[in-house]
């Protein structure tokens, strides 16, 4: 055999959480609405990531099926998400949540 | 699963890759080779392009595009539904079909209020339906 | 060969087939906004009966797990279905006039709202972190479509903007959560994971405390339990006015809902950390939310900011875990009820579909609007804690349970935050009786057209306040006495 390391679920689910982290870090530090819903979409995959890597380790099929559940989900939320951001944008002519500040106390 | 068992998707494989290659480089070195400035162009269907496209899509593609997305995405618990489709028996044809049928119900929405339309026309008519609400709806 | 007992989820399918109906019916035969509400009316009769047989079959001894362990019938289930009912029917009469004025959208908003109501109700009825996940995901994007409706109000999609971005941020936090909770214990079922908490010792539970922590986490969002509570006050005071008294109270209880099964269910047996845990959180989201609140120029603002404190003085009460069920559930039932009154006044002011509502509006109530000034006052006094009404005795609840808990440090940050927050409950009461509104040249007099259904929510409102505040007897105590 030529594999030096055996990849191991612990490794995909590593990848996941630095994948989940980048996506918040994205969210929090962009301010472009549809840059931050992309972040979204990747802490989801993340999500389902290690939902995958965990069923697989376990050998335990819940977890595949709940990634079928979080693909749903995620769709759903993109099609709300993006009909917001298309309303707003023909309001407003920018996609930058810092023009947002309509309101404030 | 042995590792054997992977050779007929082997031989598969290598087959169509072979096919591939081969008929495209026995097509390049036979065919003639005459270039005129329209064929060196991106193909687009066909017809000869006239500008780069333009950079903002009419909001009409939206949304039939994230419709798709939907309507897509629903249908992978179907595939679920197939993978144990002899264990769930009769159940589970019912609550697929309860399932299908709400997908329908969206899908009759979806149309009766015209977002399938793409003249603008009948989702005009559709507001237009009764005078007094649809200025209702313009004051609102 | 799947346990399926229909009537566990039957007040949810009950709503979700009246959405249906009033999808189709608005499409195939464009009826009258009337027609709508009978629609609607006939799915709150059928959720309430479905209810109501739910409490004889718990009352039997019936009840437990079914779809495949997805969903359960517990006394939990059942009051909290029964508390988003009544927040629900309020909700849609304060949001009525609004919906109406969508003109052919209306069925997307009457349907909406049904909608969202099912989804938070499933997340009471949820022991499956996936099935709360999507049951929090079916009322949550309901509520950002809602927080939008109103196409012409740029505050609106504002709100819808701000609610959409944090709430899918807060729902991918969650199922993060659940995903390490499932590495962790090999199960997303919270009876499962209580089953493996108790059977194994989990030699390094790092992974299965991170998981439970970003739980509460995302849950902490929904509930708008500080430091997660930026989203409350934009959204509230820019979503449609009609709507936003059902948005609020329906995700807190939802969210508490939620947050109730899956810590005193499946992670039970790591209280001694979440238990720690919640009363930061609650130590936090008391102090800020009574800070916040007494320097805010608008009502809806500050009654997001009260609604940080109040998510806060619940989190108190919950540390006790278990035994803090019932006080949790009065609580959750009589706050929402408040909220959803203060919110019906709040409608009558700027109107069905207005966003902002600043302090200067609300001068001379008193003489505009005697029955809004009215009950908004004495909302404000009941959500300050006053005694004689249900504000007090649920805070009360909530203190008990912390200090029985061995919280004695959190009871005293949340009373003395309660004695902070009288200031500004008060300053708006003081504000609608004893200062004239004659800014803007219009008639400081002049009557407040108070809708119909307006006026049926607020004197609800006051009455379960107050006679709640007075006997609290049958609401107290309801989950033991199945």
């Amino acid at each position: 055999m030529i594999a030096a390391a055996i990849v191991t679920a612990d490794w995909y689910m590593t990848l996941a959480a630095v994948l989940f982290l980048i996506g918040m870090a994205g969210l929090l530090l962009r301010n472009n609405a549809l840059v931050m819903f992309m972040s979204v979409e990747l802490m989801l995959n993340a999500v389902n990531l290690t939902f995958v890597a965990a069923a697989r380790a376990h050998g335990d099929i819940g977890g595949q099926m709940a990634v079928l559940f979080v693909l749903v989900v995620a769709a759903a939320e993109v099609a709300v998400g993006l009909a917001i951001i298309v309303s707003i944008f023909r309001i407003r002519r920018t996609a930058s949540v810092d023009d947002l500040s309509e309101l404030s106390g | 699963m042995e590792l054997s068992d992977y050779l007929p998707i082997a031989v598969m494989f290598i087959l169509a890759s072979a096919f591939a290659g081969v008929s495209l480089v026995v097509s390049y070195l036979i065919s003639y080779k005459r270039p005129t400035p329209e064929k060196l162009e991106p193909y687009e269907c066909g017809i000869v392009t006239e500008a780069e496209p333009i950079q903002r899509f009419p909001v009409k593609f939206y949304l039939v595009a994230i419709l798709f997305v939907i309507f897509d995405v629903e249908i992978v618990f179907l595939f679920a539904w197939a993978s144990v489709f002899g264990e769930l028996g009769w159940g589970g044809v019912a609550a697929v079909t309860v399932f299908t049928l709400m997908i329908v119900e969206t899908l009759g929405y979806v149309w009766k209020r015209g977002a399938l339309d793409w003249n603008v026309s009948r989702r005009a008519r559709y507001r237009a339906a009764p005078p007094a609400e649809a200025a209702q709806e313009m004051a609102a | 060969m799947i346990d399926v007992s229909y009537l566990s989820a039957a007040p949810e399918m009950m709503l979700v087939l009246g959405a249906v109906a009033v999808l189709m019916v608005d499409v195939f035969a464009k009826p009258p906004p009337r027609v709508h509400g009978w629609i609607t009316a006939a799915a709150y009769l059928a959720a309430g009966a479905s209810i109501v047989l739910q409490w004889q079959r718990l009352g039997a001894g019936g009840g437990g797990l079914s779809f495949g362990g997805a969903l359960v019938l517990d006394p939990w289930a059942a009051a909290v279905r029964a508390v988003l009912l009544v927040v629900a029917v309020l909700g849609t009469l304060c949001a009525w006039e609004m919906l109406a004025g969508l003109g052919r959208r209306m069925a997307e908003g009457v349907s909406l709202v049904l909608v969202a109501t099912a989804g938070f109700m499933l997340m009471g009825a949820s022991v499956d972190l996936v099935m709360v996940f999507i049951a929090l995901e079916i009322g949550s994007i309901a509520l950002y479509v809602l927080a939008g409706i109103v196409r012409s109000s740029p505050a609106g999609d504002e709100a819808a903007m701000k609610y959409f971005l944090l709430g899918a941020f807060a729902s991918a936090i969650f199922i993060y959560g659940g995903a390490l909770a499932y590495a962790g214990t090999g199960a997303t079922n919270l009876f499962d994971i209580e089953r493996f908490l108790n059977d194994y010792l989990v030699a390094r539970p790092a992974v299965i405390l991170i998981g439970m922590a970003l739980l509460v986490v995302g849950m902490g969002f929904k509930v708008t339990a500080a430091p997660f509570h930026s989203w409350a006050p934009d959204v509230y005071q820019g979503a449609p006015a009609g709507v936003v008294g059902f948005m609020a109270a329906a995700a807190k209880v939802g969210g508490f809902a939620a947050l109730v099964h899956i810590l005193f269910i499946g992670f039970a047996r790591y209280q001694g950390a979440w238990s720690d845990g919640l009363a930061v959180i609650a130590a936090l989201s008391v102090v800020l939310g009574t800070l916040l609140a007494i320097g805010q120029s608008d009502v809806r603002r500050m009654l997001a900011y009260s609604g940080v404190a109040h998510a806060g003085f619940l989190l108190t009460g919950m540390t006790a875990g278990a035994p803090a069920a019932d006080g949790l559930l009065f609580y959750l039932a009589t706050y929402s009820v408040m909220l959803v009154g203060a919110f019906a006044a709040v409608t009558a002011v700027s109107g069905p579909a207005g966003a902002g509502s600043s302090f200067d509006e609300y001068r001379g109530l008193g003489r505009r609007s005697p029955v809004a000034a009215a009950v908004l006052a004495l909302t404000m006094i009941a959500m300050s804690g006053m005694p004689l009404t249900t504000g007090f005795i649920g805070k009360f609840q909530m203190f008990a349970s912390a200090w029985d808990g061995g919280y004695e440090w959190l009871v005293i940050v949340g009373l003395a935050a309660s004695v902070a927050a009288f200031f500004f409950y008060l300053r708006l009461v003081v504000l609608m009786y004893f200062r004239p509104g004659e800014e803007n040249g219009r008639d400081p007099d002049a009557p407040l057209p108070l809708p119909v259904t307006i006026r049926w929510v607020l004197l609800f409102s006051a009455a379960v306040t107050l006679v709640f505040g007075i006997y609290p007897g049958p609401l107290l105590g309801l989950l033991t006495r199945v």
